[in-house]
């Protein structure tokens, strides 16, 4: 049994069933939200006339439907993903690790220090990193404000009372600039990370699969990865404690276990080796 | 006595004889070779030699009346003197000269008048036949004028030329019975030649075909009625002087035509001279139009009655010439394009459906008083157009609409730029586009009135708010126009399309006050809208601070959080590439891949 194949087949799961669809609905709604919004204000862009050219005489009338019900599609999974978070075991974790800490920064000072090349050490980031807390609560503040302005202008006869003209112009200059955000930052951000990724080229599979492979554990996440060894050690010795027959039984687990510690750590001092004539031909 | 069988009696009246003027005369004097004593006389004639003593008389004995002898005249004894005998001259010609043609004469003017025969064939002895050629002249002693004008004309023109068949006075005024009333002289001179094919034969001009036409037109019909007044061939042609056409001086020159016509139809002939075909022609423009183009020449039909003239034809007799760039236009190239336009227009079809009502040609240009447009006058000058769109019957509706509007007051002052009917709906081609198909017609609108609303020079040159056509086509209402939604709102939605007025007009739709109901039309509860903002924000840093600032900070925001992404991505992918190529590198010594 080769170190390789024990890596790649010892899956950690990153996004439970409920999760992944959670995932799902938000970002299908996002993309039809994407193409029916900036399909209102770029009409004569070569998409939107393909659209419209697909769809037919009525697609203005059915471009705003359609907006309107992938905006309660994702106002819908929203409201749940609340009560997710703050009712559900797992979502109440979720939020937990979400939530952002000192840690963050300086994981991100570290990390921009060993991008630019000031550090050879990576940071060893936990289950969510800098980034990706980012994104998420780019992702509330989005859905917040887009759900706000976007209602505004969906009842505009009654919200012309309450916030006049005005207020109507702020709304649709809002949720414009806020759209074009949100578009490209899940672009440039989120898609780098997903598809780009050289660790995960051609995809992180985990929005489908729902796990992680030890590989990618050890590349993104060492940290939540430590957590979860020393977890399932500290197991492990209790249950060693408890009955000696299944400790027997259980040696060759925790075996694999102790491997991949020594695995990552050879990795860790490799890197750190490996970069260090790096950073002499850079002085050089 | 008996001579020949016949009983004759040589009686002479003694008191005829005395009051005769030859009472101081004998017998013999006249009668030589008279023996008074044998009786009884001789029975062989005698003849009686008159010139002996009258020798003033002898020119009888080589003209016409040679063989006649003087008592066929004067008679034998009982002769007049010669007052008493001229008096009686006329019933002395007649007496012999039976022919029925001669005999009118006693019924004649010149009868009336005391024209006698001596008048015209010469007095006393020196009687003659009137030759052809010598007629006008004869005529010409009295009739001066006429003669002069006869002398002018075709008619004499060509018998100069030897056509016998010319006509001289006497061929339409008849030589003893002197026809004068014009329906006679027309229907027996004129028309008896002129209707004869051996003498003008075929199709063209001037033939007898050609004049024929005649009888159809409404002059002829009119004539019949009695109505006198009507043209006969001389009202139009003149009576002595009857020229041709293409004689400059002819009364049916294309030039004179006007005067010709304008003998009768003086109004429309003062309305069609001041009109650009009429002063065409006078400036000797012979493209330009005459009365005769346009109604025929001895077909001539009341444009009532005639075909040509009904609203539907009317088309092709004014694109016979204004078509095919055959009038170049002043100012607009392919202009006759947007003439030949007119066939498919709206106008043009609903004609053709059966509203008689619709326009045609002459209604918008006036029929003789056609005038270009950049005639003050003109019933399609700029400023004139409004009025005569919204003539009575037509689109009076919108006229009122339109009156008082900003556009409106614009052409008033004679600003050029300030558009009337014609230059939102087109001048000949005016179509009803789509009329079902709201979004293209929507579109068409708002390119319309960008057409003017979106150009640089013309905002600059009025004055006008400025950014109206982007502002709109950036707001929802454009943005859903664009996309191809077809309720959404365009120009005329708010602004109205006549009555078009600035904001600060009471009557304007956008006025403060009326912005409520404007905008209720399509956002039901709109009453209590509160218009805290320019709709058309032109300077967005004055009219709306609000999306001015929170534009600035998602700019900065977008701008900032991109780029610091984007960098963040790059690093981090030539960090892991980096990584990649050294773990390749030391891959045998150090790789995960071979331990163990």
């Amino acid at each position: 049994m080769s170190g390789k194949e024990n890596l790649e087949d010892i899956k950690y799961l990153r996004m439970s069933f409920n999760e992944r669809i959670q995932h799902f609905l938000l970002f299908s709604s996002f993309i039809v939200l994407i193409l029916t919004g900036f399909g209102l204000k770029f009409p004569e862009a070569f998409w939107v006339k393909w659209i419209v050219f697909i769809i037919g005489e009525n697609a203005f009338e059915a471009r705003g439907i359609v907006h309107r019900i992938a905006a309660i599609v994702m106002i819908a999974a929203s409201v749940y993903h609340v009560y997710y978070i703050l009712f559900v075991p797992r979502g109440k974790q979720l939020l937990k690790d979400f939530l952002p800490r000192k840690q963050d920064l300086l994981d991100f000072k570290d990390s921009i220090l060993y991008l630019i090349g000031k550090s050879d050490i990576k940071p060893k980031l936990g289950r969510f990193s800098y980034i990706e807390k980012m994104e998420y609560w780019a992702v509330v503040w989005g859905t917040v404000i887009m759900s706000a302005t976007g209602f505004i202008l969906w009842f505009e006869n009654t919200f012309l009372k309450i916030v006049g003209t005005e207020g109507m112009e702020v709304s649709t200059v809002i949720h414009y600039y806020e759209a074009i955000l949100a578009s490209l930052a899940i672009l440039v951000w989120h898609f780098y990370f997903i598809f780009v990724n050289p660790d995960v080229y051609p995809m992180n599979k985990a929005w489908i699969k729902g796990t992680l492979t030890k590989e990618q554990m050890e590349h993104e996440h060492p940290l939540e990865l430590e957590e979860i060894l020393k977890a399932e050690l500290e197991e492990i010795n209790k249950k060693n404690d408890i009955t000696e027959n299944e400790a027997e039984l259980n040696n060759e687990e925790a075996a694999s276990v102790k491997e991949a510690e020594t695995d990552l750590k050879k990795e860790e001092s490799a890197e750190i080796e490996a970069n260090k004539p790096d950073l002499n031909e850079n002085k050089n | 006595m008996e001579v020949k069988g016949k009983k004759i009696s040589l009686y002479v009246n003694p008191e005829g004889y005395k009051k005769s003027v030859h009472n101081v005369a004998e017998c013999e004097d006249c009668h030589e070779n008279y023996n008074p004593d044998e009786l009884p006389h001789s029975k062989n004639p005698v003849e009686v030699n008159c010139i002996s003593c009258h020798k003033e008389s002898k020119d009888i004995e080589t003209n016409v009346h040679a063989k006649v002898k003087c008592y066929d005249c004067h008679t034998k004894h009982d002769v007049k003197p010669a007052k008493e005998f001229a008096k009686e001259q006329t019933k002395t010609c007649l007496s012999c000269h039976k022919n029925q043609n001669i005999q009118h004469y006693s019924q004649s003017i010149h009868a009336k008048n005391n024209v006698t025969c001596e008048s015209c064939h010469g007095g006393g002895h020196k009687v003659k036949n009137i030759s052809k050629g010598e007629i006008a002249l004869t005529c010409g002693k009295c009739h001066g004028d006429h003669e002069k004008n006869f002398r002018n004309s075709i008619h004499m023109t060509v018998m100069k030329e030897g056509n016998k068949n010319a006509p001289t006075c006497t061929d339409c005024h008849g030589s003893h019975k002197i026809i004068r009333g014009k329906i006679s002289v027309e229907s027996e001179s004129c028309l008896k030649c002129h209707l004869d094919e051996t003498k003008f034969p075929g199709d063209e001009k001037g033939s007898a075909r050609f004049v024929a036409h005649y009888k159809t037109s409404i002059h002829a019909a009119v004539e019949k009625e009695g109505l006198l007044e009507a043209a006969g061939c001389v009202d139009c042609h003149g009576n002595h002087m009857v020229q041709e056409p293409d004689n400059p001086k002819a009364s049916t020159n294309r030039a004179r035509l006007m005067e010709t016509c304008g003998k009768c139809h003086k109004e429309t002939v003062e309305h069609f001279k001041k009109s650009k075909h009429g002063q065409e022609l006078a400036k000797g423009n012979d493209k330009a139009p005459t009365c005769t183009d346009c109604h025929g020449e001895h077909d001539i039909q009341s444009t009532l009655l005639s075909n040509d003239f009904s609203k539907i034809n009317l088309t092709d007799k004014c694109l016979s010439c204004h078509k095919d760039g055959k009038i170049p236009h002043k100012n607009f190239k392919g202009e006759e394009e947007l003439i030949t336009g007119y066939e498919k227009s709206v106008h043009y079809t609903a004609l053709k459906d059966g509203n008689f009502d619709a326009p045609t040609c002459y209604q918008c240009h006036g029929a003789h008083e056609m005038e270009s447009a950049d005639n003050p006058a003109s019933l399609i000058h700029k400023k004139n157009i409004a009025k005569t769109c919204g003539q009575s019957g037509c689109h009076t509706q919108q006229l009122g609409e339109f009156t008082g509007s900003i556009h409106e007051t614009g052409v008033n002052k004679d600003n050029k730029d300030a558009p009337t009917c014609n230059n939102c709906h087109g001048n000949h081609g005016i179509v009803t586009k789509n009329i079902d198909n709201k979004l293209e017609k929507a579109k068409d609108l708002v390119n319309l009135c960008s057409n003017c609303h979106a150009s640089v020079e013309l905002i600059e040159r009025n004055e006008l708010p400025t950014l109206v056509a982007e502002t709109y086509n950036e707001s929802f209402h454009g943005l859903a126009i664009r996309g191809g939604g077809k309720e959404a709102a365009n120009c005329e939605s708010c602004h109205s399309h006549h009555n078009v007025r600035p904001s600060t007009d009471s009557l304007s739709t956008i006025s403060k006050n009326n912005l409520p109901k404007t905008c209720g039309n399509c956002h039901p509860g709109a009453t209590e809208v509160l218009f805290t903002k320019k709709i058309h924000i032109t300077n967005p840093e004055e009219d709306s601070p609000a999306t001015f600032w929170i534009t600035r900070i998602y700019m900065f925001m977008i701008f900032g959080l991109i780029s610091f992404m984007l960098m963040h991505n790059i690093l981090d992918l030539r960090r892991k590439l980096q990584h990649r190529k050294l773990l390749k590198k030391t891959g045998n010594s150090s790789g995960k891949n071979e331990s163990k």
